[in-house]
């Protein structure tokens, strides 16, 4: 093929997604970046700061404060999916993939469904539901004769942000169930047969044999989960609002970094302290995925069958 | 044989998970048809001839863009799902098929926006989108959920492509096929599943977003319904039959294509599922 | 090692009877091959001993003990699958031992089992590898090697050669039987290869549709089939059959003539026959006779010194017969066909053999 018509080839074909991509999605991280480097005047221009903005977020007991509570608040939000929603998953995966299961597709597709709704929706949702004013859950809680573990849990800074982590949680233990669930699915019945002849028992066998062949998959799913988590936003604004009360207790990155840039009742908008704060989650995050592609992934064998 | 977990055991905990799942959702839809008394000293019971009222959606619909926002939304997932799919599939062709200079970089440059949210950039994409002029249009936000899902349509369709055979676009080239019809009259009819599996992971999370709509097109009638959910919520939060009604209105549609696709919709997610 | 006795075993898949009124003795030291059509229920019977499938009904006993109830390890059985259902995580020295720890058995002896199992499979090399690092053959052979340390009463061997290429296969194979000896093992082995059930078993079950059809010695029942299914199924190519009706002294087949055959009590005038014969027991005959028919040549098959040729009878039939050496026959001959008188074999409209 003539040198023209190849290049006109790949241009055509690679042209419109580079394109796209490039500016929506690259330049606009890079722009970012280099947008923490400066700070902007009364007048408008923009003056270099160096890495001033990140001493100032970092140190700075106005910028301080928030930053490091949205990050530990953030922390406990992704500790709380680890700790709750993985595990979950991986039960109702494991239950699921059982052989000879009846009803098997009907629990999947009903299990998966809330996982399918906006967050916005299913924080309102349940809004309501843990309201004193309609008091669904009050009411739950007096069948059980437990009505007086009852409290306003969204509205309590010290429940707070458990609460909004649960009903996450709640929303996408479909996630990593139907990874989880698909892997499995993914084992030959017979090597289960092999270890039954083995004499292992059901729980045996998921034991030492499932679960070595899944950790891939887990690895897979926490790590979508750090992101996920880092990156969340919707469902603490739609619940809370950009302040993320009470007094803060829920606020994570994503929040303070949309009240950081757009301004709040309480501030004005800081587009410089905006991109330093998402450079900061950028950060986190590379860390993250970093830390699962050189340490836990090498160390995570893949299995073919 | 003996089994250490009976078969009750079994359908006792996932049918409990299931009704966890399934109770809030089934407790707002209810309560939404029936009048405010009802909701508040009755919300368990389904809704009557005698408690009925449908006074929330008759404010849901007289009050609010509601119908258009739907549209708003229809018209950004369909539009994200149809340039992701196209430059997508274009995109993985070109890097599978042709080996060029930078292939393997151009390959890795893609691949970025797998693992980093492309929310990241919020402030550079809204003064890009200032710029452009695009501020509260449609068109705004099928750019950016194009550029965002397209990192790993690329990687889907590129493992797919891979496995067409190679005999086959040989064959074709031998039948004097152009490299753009190889692609449009074998390629893309083959990696049809594929596809369907790319259009499931676009389509779920673009309907969902609160942020891009909230940044880019947050008044003017370009509301999503996501977001126009959100507002009118906002804006009646005490008005318990409205808040209801709305809240139904957003879950019912997505809750019946659900149900409806559901199969090919698992099928789709369990076939990308990375191994 | 082990008797193995199943009475009236049935087993169904919800409303699907997939096994029916199964009877089959497995002698101590036996090597039983059961073969059948695809579907038949061969894997499901040998599940079934194992205890990876309940049973509907009827009773498995294993050398003198009632295992319709124990779990598969407590049958004292051993299994090996058809992929060989290795595990991918482990090495071939923690596959062969994987079971006995579970057992319980101490770590040395363990350790003990499996050198030896190596030693008899020339494995020794191996035993730190991963099964994906192995050729098919090697993990065929640590397949076998899980098994024998098991010390089980019974082997069950579910078509444990179809992933193997030919000429491995016929390796294998010899490595069966030789094990088979070594080990003085009860053995049940599924199999869809004709020659593994030959040449390996003392005693062919031959299934069709959850049913025995059959069951016996190899030469048995290449001799004397039971009925119209198991002498087509035994045996390549399969038996020619003519339909006919049985007439004063022999046997009428319609366009083809008649043969003279003698015929065995029970047979009366009258009576729809079929007649069957293998290609071996056929031969390319000059001019008429007794036991001779008209032939056309559709397709002639050569493989070297022996070849088939396919000929259309008068009636339409094409049979297939086995053709030695050069006979110059080609596609359109008109030759006739000669039966051996030895070795025909009647079966009655119901499909049964007669005499
Ligand atoms: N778990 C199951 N549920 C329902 N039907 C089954 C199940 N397992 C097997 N069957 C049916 O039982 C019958 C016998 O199956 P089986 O696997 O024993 O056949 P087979 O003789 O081993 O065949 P092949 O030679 O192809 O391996 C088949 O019709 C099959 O469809
Ligand atoms: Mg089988």
């Amino acid at each position: 093929m003539p040198q023209g018509a190849y290049l006109r080839l790949l241009l055509f074909f690679l042209g419109p997604a580079v394109l796209v991509y490039s500016l929506f999605s690259i330049y606009p991280l890079l722009a970012t970046i280099i947008n923490s480097l400066y700070s902007r005047q009364n007048d408008g221009a923009y003056l270099w700061e160096g890495l001033g903005n990140f001493r100032t977020l970092l140190l700075d007991p106005t910028w301080s404060v928030p930053f490091w509570n949205a990050l530990r608040n953030n922390f406990i939000f992704f500790l709380i999916h680890m700790c709750v929603q993985n595990p979950i998953g991986l039960l109702l995966a494991a239950l699921l993939s059982l052989p000879r299961l009846r009803f098997r597709a009907t629990y999947r597709t009903l299990i998966f469904m809330p996982t399918m709704l906006s967050v916005v929706v299913i924080g309102f949702v349940w809004q309501l539901i843990l309201s004193p004013l309609w008091g669904i859950a009050r009411m739950f809680l007096n069948f059980f004769g437990l009505g007086f573990l009852f409290a306003p849990w969204l509205g309590v800074e010290s429940s707070a942000l458990i609460t909004v982590s649960l009903i996450s949680v709640w929303q996408f233990v479909g996630i990593p169930m139907i990874l989880i669930y698909t892997a499995l699915l993914a084992i030959p019945d017979e090597l289960i047969d092999a270890a039954t002849v083995d004499g292992l028992n059901q729980f045996q066998a998921f034991v030492w044999v499932k679960l070595p062949l899944i950790w891939p998959t887990i690895g897979l799913v926490s790590i979508l989960t750090f992101v996920n988590n880092f990156n969340a936003f919707d469902l603490i604004y739609a619940m809370k609002g950009a302040l993320a009360g009470p007094n803060f207790s829920t606020d994570i990155m994503g929040t303070l970094f949309y009240r950081t840039f757009f301004g709040n009742q309480l501030q004005l908008g800081n587009p410089s302290m905006g991109s330093a704060i998402a450079t900061m989650m950028l950060i986190v995050i590379l860390t993250g995925v970093m830390v699962y592609l050189f340490l836990v992934q090498r160390r995570i064998q893949r299995y073919s069958f | 044989m003996r089994k250490p977990l009976s078969a009750f055991a079994v359908h006792a905990i996932l049918g409990l998970y299931t009704l966890l799942a399934l109770f809030p959702i089934v407790l707002v839809v209810m309560n939404s048809f029936k009048a405010k008394r009802a909701i508040f000293n009755t919300p368990l019971r389904p809704p009557t001839p005698s408690n009925f009222d449908p006074i929330g959606y008759a404010r849901v619909f007289d009050d609010s863009a509601l119908p258009f926002y739907y549209l708003n939304s229809i018209t950004v997932t369909a539009g994200a799902i149809f340039f992701t799919l196209l430059f997508g599939a274009m995109a993985a062709w070109a890097l599978t098929e042709y080996k060029f200079r930078f292939n393997t970089l151009l390959a890795l440059f893609l691949s970025i926006g797998i693992m980093v949210p492309i929310r990241l950039g919020s402030v550079a994409i809204i003064q890009l989108v200032a710029e452009l002029n695009l501020i509260n249009t449609l068109t705004a936000l099928i750019l950016v959920y194009t550029a965002q899902n397209l990192p790993l349509a690329i990687f889907i369709l590129s493992e797919f492509i891979a496995q067409i055979p190679k005999d086959l676009r040989e064959a074709a080239r031998c039948d004097g096929l152009t490299e753009y019809n190889i692609f449009f009259h074998i390629i893309l009819p083959l990696i049809r599943p594929a596809m369907a599996t790319v259009a499931v992971f676009t389509m779920i999370p673009v309907w969902n977003d609160l942020w891009f709509p909230l940044l880019l097109a947050p008044a003017g009638g370009k509301q999503t319904i996501t977001l126009g959910v959100q507002q009118f919520l906002g804006q009646y939060i005490t008005d318990w039959n409205a808040v209801l009604a709305a809240l139904s209105a957003a879950i019912v549609p997505v809750l019946l294509l659900y149900v409806i696709f559901s199969r090919q919709l698992i099928r789709g997610l369990t076939s990308g599922a990375v191994k | 090692m082990a008797e193995v006795v199943i009475e009236k075993l049935s087993k169904s898949f919800g409303s699907v009877e997939v096994l029916k009124d199964i009877d089959l003795t497995v002698g101590d030291g036996a090597f039983v091959v059961l073969v059948g059509p695809s579907g038949c229920g061969k894997s499901t019977l040998l599940r079934s001993i194992a205890g990876l499938e309940d049973v509907s009904g009827g009773a498995i006993t294993i050398g003198g003990r009632k295992v319709n109830d124990l779990a598969p390890a407590q049958r004292e059985i051993a299994m090996v699958f058809q992929s060989y259902a290795l595990y991918p995580h482990m090495d071939v020295a923690a596959n062969m031992g994987f079971g006995l720890k579970f057992a319980g058995i101490p770590k040395a002896e363990i350790a003990a089992r499996v050198s030896e199992a190596a030693r008899i499979l020339q494995l020794e090399p191996l035993l730190k590898r991963r099964p994906r690092e192995l050729s098919g053959g090697q993990r065929q052979r640590v397949a076998i090697g899980r098994a024998i340390v098991r010390k089980p009463q019974v082997f069950l061997f579910d078509e444990p050669l179809s992933n193997l290429d030919a000429a491995l296969r016929i390796n294998t194979r010899v490595e069966i039987a030789k094990l088979h000896k070594l080990l003085a093992a009860t053995i049940v082995y599924v199999t869809h290869d004709q020659v593994e059930a030959m040449t390996l078993a003392d005693k062919i079950v031959v299934m069709n549709q959850g049913r025995i059809e059959q069951q016996g010695k190899p030469l048995d029942l290449y001799y004397r089939p039971a009925n119209l299914f198991v002498a087509g199924f035994i045996g390549s190519p399969a038996m020619n059959f003519l339909k006919g009706e049985v007439v004063a002294g022999g046997t009428g087949l319609g366009a083809d003539g008649r043969i003279a055959i003698a015929l065995p009590p029970g047979a009366t005038p009258g009576m729809k026959v079929t007649l069957g014969i293998r290609p071996e027991h056929m031969s390319i005959a000059v001019g008429g006779g007794d036991l001779h028919l008209a032939a056309t040549v559709e397709l002639v098959e050569r493989l070297g010194e022996t070849g088939f040729a396919h000929l259309r009878l008068a009636s339409g039939t094409v049979v297939i017969a086995e053709i030695r050496g050069e006979t110059g026959l080609k596609t359109g001959d008109r030759t006739h066909v000669a039966l051996d008188p030895a070795h025909l074999h009647l079966f009655g409209a119901d499909g049964r053999r007669l005499g």
